[in-house]
């Protein structure tokens, strides 16, 4: 009937593409503890278990992770196939299940027995000495998760001839694109010991454009701030920390297709600050090593770089905390002298440009 | 406050435009709203499956020929 | 083609009157149902912001979250939402329907004691345990069942009455003399062709609109569709908290190869893959699909060997538009014929040619080029699955441009405004409309514009009348 009727083709059809969201749970006990009286680590727990649950409800295939990064190691919370051998064993009452999506009670309970698992494991004498969170690990788990998720569902797809009705160009495209995207929910500040391994997580996140979102509900680090910026990602430090639940649902729910049609919470200001290879010293004004760009805050011993062993030429460094010298060209009016002065070094114009 | 009319808006090419033009006027009216533009239309919303028909009746019978053509000269003697 | 039916049922709850909605979000499951399957995504990001919202938001505040470059998204998100009631706006705050809200909490959260996700059964006790392969086999048998009666209505295998009533009432097969066999329609064929997911949405509407005459209350058959949806592949579950009119339905379901009952168990039974998929989305349904087709391949020996031949790909097509078919099933004997010119028939073989009265002929029945498209390459040969690209590029592409040579106008239903008072007023109206991305046409000349809607365009020139009227009397 609708022969001579171009009109059906030209409706888009927008095909959402599911996506994967890998929560990375700081559970450092420390900064929980001093966060008891505002939100208990349990209540946090609850919140994120329903964040989960509005990522899924967003689309059938939508998957989710759960990561703990905790003081001295980094372990998956969900999928985690020994916490799912023990609710199942358990018996659970089928009837009351009736009241719950199945897939929301499975990782309800998957996450919670692993939960108390992690901290009935966590000895007290086994915190001496170290209240850092292994954020390095829990990005770099979530990462290779990531990659094996979405390039399993490539390879599956690809070995069915892709079968499904995807016109051939597109078939790659369409596959390849299960997004994904980290959430950080951070309460620990100083990751400077973890500084390179940090960075290199996001280098990686960004290479594979997995958006790093923070929620920062205590603590400050500078380095999560820059993940979420070189990634495109989110960060947002929470004003009130008791409405966790409002934050997540209103500010992270978005999956990276959506968000190109939404406009991003404020940025703060990123502090785009460097820990050096040294010390781990957060520093401002750094020596770099001219071979490997390693970060230094003072010379290296023997000048010979930790990283690289590259023998540097300390002696290029001159009077480095000196005033910078000013060399007058010759040729130059004085008055163009003078305005080099005021400008101190800063200012390179050559001869001849207006000053503007 | 303008008026409002409710109707489908019709694009096509101007010769496609002119034969819906034709069909319009050999129908009394019955079928266009408004003339918008060389290639737009408004049409009224009820008549619009009848239109479609009408336009492609007209169209099966000027492309006709060279659809004959095509058919006898298949071959289907290799099969 | 799982677009044309996610619409359909889309159409369908649209025009089902507000009542119904507040009958059906007092379910948790479909409410979730229809947050997952019917909203676009943008418009689930505002449910959810507003789902822990006690206080209503501000429209404005709301829209300006979205890029200005996305308007379209943020209207489709917003009329949407609007349409199947699941917001509320009054003084230009948004809220969400309470009923709804409620319950799609129930949903995220658990707890309550509604029993909308079903109650499954401990099946241990069952002698013979029901495999996830049994119940693919079981659901593919009943469903080509039902399509091999709509190709060859006198074959042997005869669906239940019930079906046969429904492909009727559809208008998918017609009666044309009593006591004779009913033949299948235009409307059958193009559906035959249509994707898996998206003819069992097309029967279940159907069912939907034929259970009123039945005097079964719509909402509950709604309510059990949608909760089918949620369950588990390999699952069992209890029928005991059904009611009356969703156990009748279950029955009729049973004839659809959507769920499997066993005889000697009455009080459960088990969804097939059919069900669980209902409220997927399209990404999900194209792993469906292929999971299908390997469990028919790997149960090779259980289903006749006529279905597993033709489901693992049959089709030969050259360069020069011949097609070979490695088949002597008559279902797909007849679908070739819907696009194709056949030629001759061989015992195992049957050579056609594609022609461009062949697809015009089928896109005249209403099958598009894609369908068509589609399907050749489902039903690829495994020598064509060998390249790179399964089709040849010239057929594909001829296809497609036959379809287009035909398609000579672009139809947009809405509405015409004209005799605009002055330049300014048509000036500020088409702006309007532009921003809201409803403007189609408009000639600043002819103060002539026509817009996909006309209610928003109506309200914004009241408003602005008042205003107007306020002005002057200041």
């Amino acid at each position: 009937m609708d022969k001579v009727d171009a009109s059906a083709h030209y409706q888009g059809v927008t095909e959402d593409k599911p996506s994967l969201l890998v929560v990375v749970l700081d559970t450092n006990p420390f900064a929980w503890q001093s966060l008891h009286s505002e939100l208990p680590l349990q209540t946090a727990l609850s919140h994120i278990l329903l964040f989960l649950n509005a990522h899924l409800s967003f689309s059938h295939a939508n998957r989710v992770a759960v990561i703990a990064s905790h003081t001295k190691s980094a372990t998956f919370l969900y999928p985690n196939s020994a916490a799912a051998a023990e609710t199942a064993e358990t018996s659970v009452d089928l009837y009351r299940d009736a009241n719950k999506y199945r897939l929301f009670a499975s990782i309800e309970r998957q996450v919670q027995s692993s939960m108390q698992r992690l901290l009935s494991s966590t000895a007290p004498e086994s915190l001496a000495g170290t209240n850092e969170t292994t954020m390095a690990g829990a990005l770099s788990l979530a990462l290779a998760y990531i990659n094996r998720v979405c390039n399993a569902d490539n390879l599956s797809d690809s070995g069915e001839g892709s079968g499904g009705g995807a016109r051939p160009g597109e078939a790659r495209a369409d596959t390849a694109s299960m997004t994904a995207r980290i959430l950080v929910v951070s309460v620990s500040g100083d990751l400077a010991n973890q500084y390179v391994s940090v960075m290199n997580s996001i280098f990686a996140a960004q290479r594979q454009r997995v958006p790093i979102d923070i929620c920062k509900i205590a603590g400050d680090t500078v380095f999560l701030q820059q993940a979420s910026d070189s990634t495109n990602g989110i960060y947002m430090q929470l004003q009130h920390p008791s409405a966790l639940l409002q934050y997540l649902l209103s500010c992270f729910m978005s999956d990276p297709s959506t968000r190109h049609h939404l406009i991003p919470p404020s940025q703060i200001n990123v502090d785009f600050r460097a820990a050096c290879f040294c010390h781990k010293r957060v520093v401002d004004i750094g020596f770099v090593c001219s071979i490997c760009l390693s970060i230094f805050c003072s010379p290296p011993p023997g000048a010979i770089c930790t990283t690289c062993n590259t023998k540097l030429d300390v002696s290029a460094l001159g009077n480095y905390g000196g005033k910078p010298a000013v060399v007058l060209m010759k040729k130059k009016k004085i008055k163009k002298a003078k305005k080099v002065l005021n400008d101190s070094a800063a200012d390179s114009s050559t001869p001849g440009t207006p000053v503007a | 406050m303008p008026r409002v009319n409710k109707g489908v808006l019709v694009e096509c090419d101007p010769s496609i435009k002119a034969i819906l033009l034709k069909i319009d006027q050999d129908a009394g009216h019955a079928y266009i709203i408004e003339d918008l533009d060389e290639s737009t239309l408004v049409v009224k919303e009820q008549k619009l499956a009848d239109l479609k028909h009408q336009l492609d009746a007209v169209l099966r019978k000027t492309s006709m020929q060279e659809r004959e053509e095509e058919s006898s000269g298949d071959d289907d003697g290799d099969f | 083609m799982a677009p044309s039916t996610i619409r359909g049922f889309d159409e369908y709850l649209q025009s089902l009157p507000p009542i119904t909605f507040q009958r059906l979000y007092q379910q948790p499951a479909t409410a979730l149902a229809i947050f997952r399957r019917m909203l676009p995504s943008l418009a689930k990001i505002f449910v959810t912001t507003l789902l822990y919202n006690d206080r209503p938001i501000p429209l404005a505040e709301l829209q300006s979250w979205v890029r200005t470059e996305s308007y379209r998204e943020r209207e489709d998100a917003f009329s949407k939402l609007r349409r199947l009631h699941i917001t509320q706006e009054r003084a230009g705050n948004v809220s969400i329907d309470p009923i709804f809200k409620k319950n799609f909490r129930l949903a995220l959260t658990g707890g309550g004691d509604h029993h909308s996700f079903g109650v499954p059964v401990d099946a241990s006790d069952d002698r013979k345990k029901v495999s996830i392969s049994t119940l693919d086999n079981y659901a593919a048998n009943q469903f080509d069942c039902i399509l091999h009666y709509m190709v060859e209505p006198s074959g042997q295998r005869q669906p239940n009455p019930g079906v046969k009533i429904l492909l009727i009432t559809s208008g998918l097969m017609k009666q044309s003399e009593r006591g004779h066999q009913p033949k299948i329609t235009q409307a059958g064929f193009s559906f035959i062709l249509q994707e898996g997911n998206a003819q069992i949405w097309a029967l279940l509407i159907q069912y939907l609109e034929m259970c009123e005459s039945l005097q079964m209350e719509k909402t509950e058959v709604l309510h059990f569709l949608l909760m089918l949806g949620s369950l588990e592949l390999g699952q069992a579950y209890s029928t005991a908290t059904l009611t009356q009119t969703q156990i009748k339905v279950l029955a009729d379901l049973k004839d659809y190869g959507v769920v499997y009952q066993r005889k000697s168990m009455p009080d459960r039974f088990y969804p097939t893959r059919l069900a669980t998929t209902l409220t997927s989305d399209v990404t999900g349904l194209r792993s469906t699909a292929a999971s299908f087709t390997q469990a028919l391949v790997a149960a090779g020996p259980v289903a006749p060997p006529s279905e597993a031949a033709g489901e693992s790909g049959f089709i030969i097509i050259e360069t020069n538009y011949r097609v070979y078919a490695y088949t002597n099933n008559p279902l797909s004997i007849a679908i070739l014929d819907l696009f194709c010119k056949l030629g001759s028939r061989f015992p195992n073989l049957v050579t056609a040619k594609l022609t461009r009265a062949s697809i015009q002929r089928a896109i005249a029945n209403g099958i598009t080029a894609d369908q068509i498209i589609d399907y050749l390459k489902v039903h690829a040969h495994p020598v064509m699955r060998k390249n790179v690209l399964i089709l040849p590029p010239t057929v594909v592409d001829q296809i497609r441009l036959w379809q287009i040579e035909g398609e000579r106008m672009k139809t947009t239903p809405g509405f015409l405004f004209k005799d605009f008072a002055s330049e300014w007023d048509f000036q500020d109206t088409a702006r309007y409309a532009e921003e809201l991305g409803i403007l189609a046409w408009k000639d600043s000349k002819r103060r002539l514009m026509f817009a996909t809607r006309t209610e928003q365009i109506v309200d914004y020139l009241k408003r602005r009348g008042e205003q107007q009227a306020v002005g002057r009397k200041v």
